[in-house]
């Protein structure tokens, strides 16, 4: 569903800054590999989060002392999940609603 | 604030685009690094490992493309390269390139110039300072339902009356002050030089914040009472040429009609006043009645006359300024009963009043459709050259498209292309335009028929809104171009383009044909359908030139001077002016060589009319008539028969009596089939009895058809009369002896004498300058759509040379072959042409005004337009034919 990747990005940098792999690799972890986010997917969303002001984004050394980009949620960027979150819980609750009808 | 991090992102990444490319790469290093680590760490061989992370990664192009994407700017990203493709194009092809620029060139160049004076008169603000703060208040006048309330109109009806004046400026809350002022007053300076110039209140130059160059403009006290006042302030251009820029002006005594003024100061020079024509002076408005004795303007209530321009106080928009001004409109109504005003606010321009930009816009929407149908045309023209290119670079973009190039990234990089070729074009247009019109318009300017002291007070030098409006233009046709060429250029089926490439020219090329030809085909037709228009509008217009200059205007205009004076200006009472006319001609009579002297109110084609309506009985439909008051000798002395009945006595028309003769049109249009003679008229309030029928002569105006009646000069119009001379051989100086002896009567009397032929050399001057410019503009239009059909059809013919080359070998006839071609070709133009006359005619009656009776269906236009049409299709198709089929067919085939 379109917009849902940008979500998701943004729910699992909710709580901690972590790179673009290590975003993949919480999204497949915690979906129990239900969700596979492919690069081809990943960072053109991500720098597209980043053009719209939702993350920031600094070079920091990783615990193997190599570079990566983290990507940290900026204060719009988690008003903008808060909204988004609950808009897709109402929603879904409207469609378990429909699709659970006696 | 997040649009600030937003937009500050956006520009990093554009000007730190490499820094931001190097990060994505080490980005996506560091991830393929840690996919590779994670495949190991699943126990996956190291080649494993590493053939899935980078399957997992797919298309690097593709991908980079697409981050790039997301930041934003990608397209200003491509612009660098895309614009150093599109240059490589053009210079690849330098031919082509020189002629798509000229075309566009022309094109954008005619509407930027056009637009060039449509903004000086009508978008710029006057040249003052704060010049947006000024406005023009306009006052509309209407009754209430079921009362019938009427107004004195001078110039304009949303002028004002000086009491309504008053009001506006005492009880406003949101000006800083509101001047009035009555343009276009026609006078003589010092009795010697026609001059024109302004009336003003006395904090006009005060409103419009300018300084004078020279001395003082007017003082509050100079327009306190009606006749306070005598002063003047001149313009930097009558200064000049008038005094020779002598300081020593101000305080001189100067005559304007008959008034002695004081110079008080000179305009600076870059201000001519706040209408198009140049204002030669200023007085104050309570001097009214020195420019027109017989009216008291000041002191009636009922009579419009003065313009309004009001400075905003700061802060205050102009609609709270039109809500403040409407309330005491409001107050207003109570001046006369059933009166409902309302007043409008708009910015302050040359072309603020009402009437005149009724005049400026009819005419303006008529050149305008005509230079933008050119503009079409040479658009049509590349779009059809570009598509011809298209097809010759379906490989490269199938190709292109195959490796994962998206396709709104081509169209964008074949629009740029286009763009580049387009703001050459309209650089060139405009640069050329700005050079060019403000001598062009002088030169239109010179040849109409103005009188010598109007001068225009527009400045034609180009401003931003040129290049802004250049600008906008030139990337609306680059699109207009573009476009189509590019979306098929790109609309391509992969394998078959491929293919075509494989064995060039084969299948695919014979099957690529119809697509592209399609496209030229119906571009050539609407080229030829604007041509069309372009070229009846034009034919018409020579055919009305035509008509001017073989004209029998139906009266001898040869050696006879025409005198004009304006005793009614000069404050003679129709007594006066009856005996001076009466010893006016007869000292006129009596000078050597003349034969014959008349007068009449109007003079043969002077471009005055008269108009009335006059009733068969009480109760009867009123026919609508103008009319001249005339001497008994206005007959003779034109050439005029008397064809029926017989010619004014003399008795008549000292005293006026209720006798009419009428144009024997006229009188068969009042009374068909019937003798006029001895019947009755009802006009101007009395019964009038015919008495002659004169021959038909065109006197209002060459081509006109409207009713005409002639009444007896009697002493009511005396004082707007004016005189004829008829000389017995050619006399160059003629005019001036009248002029002499008339001055002999009253020497300050203003007054002009000119043959009577300059009216006509007027007329025949405005159909000339309107008929070049209709000439100039089809010609164009043909030019541009002969290089489009013969474009189309060397184009066709280049496609199917194969073809040819086959049906020769099989024995069709060289001409056979060439019919084909030729026939395939005319079919757009046939319809195109069709549909230009069938549009042209829907909208034909809006010439009629400058057709000078020719009809706007004339059937000699309507068969020649299209015969000059379409021989010069058949020559434009032919020429391309023949070549291609001068080549060996067997060689054509053998190239394959």
């Amino acid at each position: 569903m379109p917009g849902t990747l940008d979500l998701l990005i943004l729910r699992t940098l909710a709580p901690e800054p972590l790179h673009g792999w290590g975003i993949a690799q919480r999204i497949r972890l915690v979906s129990q590999s239900a969700l596979q986010v492919g690069q081809g997917a990943l960072y053109p969303a991500l720098h597209r989060l980043y053009a719209q002001g939702w993350v920031r984004a600094e070079w920091r050394g990783t615990e193997h002392n190599r570079q990566a980009r983290y990507y940290a949620l900026t204060r719009a960027g988690r008003k903008h999940l808060e909204r988004e979150q609950a808009q897709w819980e109402r929603l879904s609750a409207a469609i378990g609603l429909v699709l659970n009808q006696e | 604030m997040r649009w600030i991090t937003i937009l500050d992102r956006r520009c990093r990444a554009l000007l730190r685009r490499g820094v931001a490319e190097r990060g994505l790469e080490a980005e996506l290093g560091f991830h393929r690094e840690r996919q590779i680590a994670a495949n190991l760490a699943e126990g996956m061989p190291l080649a494993e490992a590493r053939r899935q992370a980078a399957l997992d990664f797919g298309g690097v192009e593709g991908f980079t493309e697409a981050a790039r994407e997301a930041r934003g700017l990608a397209w200003v990203h491509d612009l660098v390269p895309d614009l150093r493709f599109g240059l490589r194009l053009l210079r690849r092809s330098p031919g082509f390139s020189a002629f798509a620029v000229l075309t566009l060139a022309l094109g954008i160049g005619i509407n930027v110039a056009l637009f060039t004076v449509l903004c000086a008169a009508a978008l710029r603000p006057l040249p003052v300072p704060k010049a947006e703060r000024l406005v023009t208040v306009a006052q509309h006048l209407a009754s209430t339902p079921g009362a019938d309330f009427s107004r004195n109109v001078h110039d304009d009806p949303t002028f004002v009356s000086w009491l309504e004046y008053r009001r506006y400026a005492a009880e406003n809350r949101s000006l800083g002050g509101l001047a009035a002022y009555s343009p276009f007053v026609d006078t003589t300076l010092d009795n010697r030089a026609p001059i024109l110039g302004t009336m003003t209140s006395c904090n006009y130059f005060a409103v419009l914040g300018i300084r004078p160059a020279l001395g003082r403009f007017f003082a509050p006290d100079e327009c306190a009472t009606a006749g306070a006042g005598a002063v003047a302030v001149l313009s930097d251009a009558v200064w000049r040429r008038e005094f020779a820029g002598e300081r020593g002006v101000l305080g001189r005594t100067i005559v304007l009609n008959r008034t002695p003024f004081t110079v008080i100061g000179v305009a600076p020079p870059g201000f001519a006043g706040t209408v198009p024509v140049a204002s030669g002076f200023w007085a104050p408005l309570t001097m009214q009645r020195a420019f027109s004795p017989n009216f008291n303007f000041i002191g009636d209530p009922n009579q419009s006359w003065l313009a309004l321009l009001g400075r905003l106080k700061p802060g205050v928009s102009m609609a709270r300024a039109a809500a403040d001004l409407n309330v005491v409109a409001a107050r207003m109504n109570a001046l006369q009963p059933g009166r409902r005003t309302s007043v409008a606010l708009a910015g302050a321009t040359y072309l603020a009043m009402p009437s005149l930009r009724s005049a400026v816009s009819s005419a303006s929407v008529l050149i305008l459709a005509a230079v933008a149908l050119v503009l079409l045309l040479a658009c049509a023209n590349l779009a059809g050259f570009l598509l011809a290119r298209a097809e010759g670079r379906r490989k490269e973009v199938a190709v292109r498209l195959a490796l994962g190039a998206r396709r709104g990234r081509l169209i964008r990089q074949l629009l740029t292309e286009s763009v580049l070729i387009a703001a050459l074009g309209g650089f060139a247009g405009a640069l050329a335009a700005s050079f060019a019109t403000p001598a062009l318009f002088h030169l239109a300017m010179s040849h109409l028929p103005i009188a010598p002291e109007f001068h225009f007070t527009l400045r034609l030098a180009p401003d931003w809104r040129t290049w802004l409006y250049a600008f906008a233009i030139a990337l609306l046709t680059a699109i207009a171009f573009g476009l189509a060429p590019a979306l098929r250029a790109t609309r391509t089926e992969l394998t078959e383009a491929m293919k075509s490439g494989a064995a060039p020219g084969q299948t695919a090329a014979l099957r690529a044909k119809p697509g592209a030809g399609r496209w030229q085909r119906r571009l050539v037709g609407a080229q030829v359908a604007a041509c069309m228009i372009l070229l009846l509008a034009a034919g018409l217009l020579l055919r009305g030139l035509g008509r001017v200059l073989r004209a029998d205007p139906g009266f001898q205009l040869a050696n006879v001077a025409a005198v004009k004076y304006d005793l009614a200006g000069a404050g003679y009472t129709p007594a006066r002016a009856q005996a001076f006319q009466q010893q006016l001609a007869s000292r006129v009579a009596a000078l050597p060589g003349v034969s014959a002297v008349a007068q009449a109110t109007l003079l043969p084609l002077g471009g005055s009319h008269d108009l009335t309506g006059v009733r068969t009985a009480t109760g009867a439909p009123s026919h609508p008539v103008e009319y001249n008051s005339v001497s008994p000798s206005f007959f003779p002395l034109l050439g005029i028969a008397i064809q029926h009945g017989r010619n004014f006595t003399t008795v008549e028309a000292e005293s006026g009596a209720h006798v009419l003769i009428l144009a024997r049109s006229t009188a068969q249009r009042i009374w068909p089939g019937q003798d006029a003679v001895g019947k009755t008229l009802d006009g101007w309030g009395a019964e009038w009895r015919v008495v002659g029928i004169a021959a038909d002569a065109q006197v209002a105006g060459l081509g006109s058809t409207t009713s005409y009646i002639y009444r007896p000069a009697g002493p009511d119009p005396a004082a707007d009369l004016k005189m004829l001379v008829r000389s017995r051989g050619a006399s160059a100086t003629l005019p001036q002896e009248v002029a002499a002896t008339a001055r002999a009567l009253d020497p300050s009397l203003p007054l002009t004498a000119a043959p009577l032929a300059a009216n006509l050399a007027a007329t025949e001057a405005l159909a000339k300058v309107v008929s070049a410019l209709a000439a100039v503009l089809g010609g164009l239009a043909l030019l541009l759509a002969v290089i489009g059909i013969y474009g189309m059809v060397a184009y066709a013919a280049s496609l199917r040379g194969r073809e040819i080359g086959i049906r020769m070998a099989l024995g069709a006839g060289r001409g056979e072959v060439l019919a084909l071609v030729v026939r395939q070709a005319l079919a757009p133009v046939l319809w195109g042409a069709a549909l230009g006359m069938a549009g042209f005619a829907a909208v034909a009656l809006a010439l009629t005004g400058v057709l000078y009776g020719v009809s706007p269906w004339d059937p000699v236009a309507f068969t020649a337009m299209p015969l000059l049409l379409l021989s010069v299709a058949l020559l434009a198709s032919y020429l391309p034919a023949r070549r291609a089929l001068a080549g060996d067919p067997v060689a054509v085939l053998r190239c394959d």
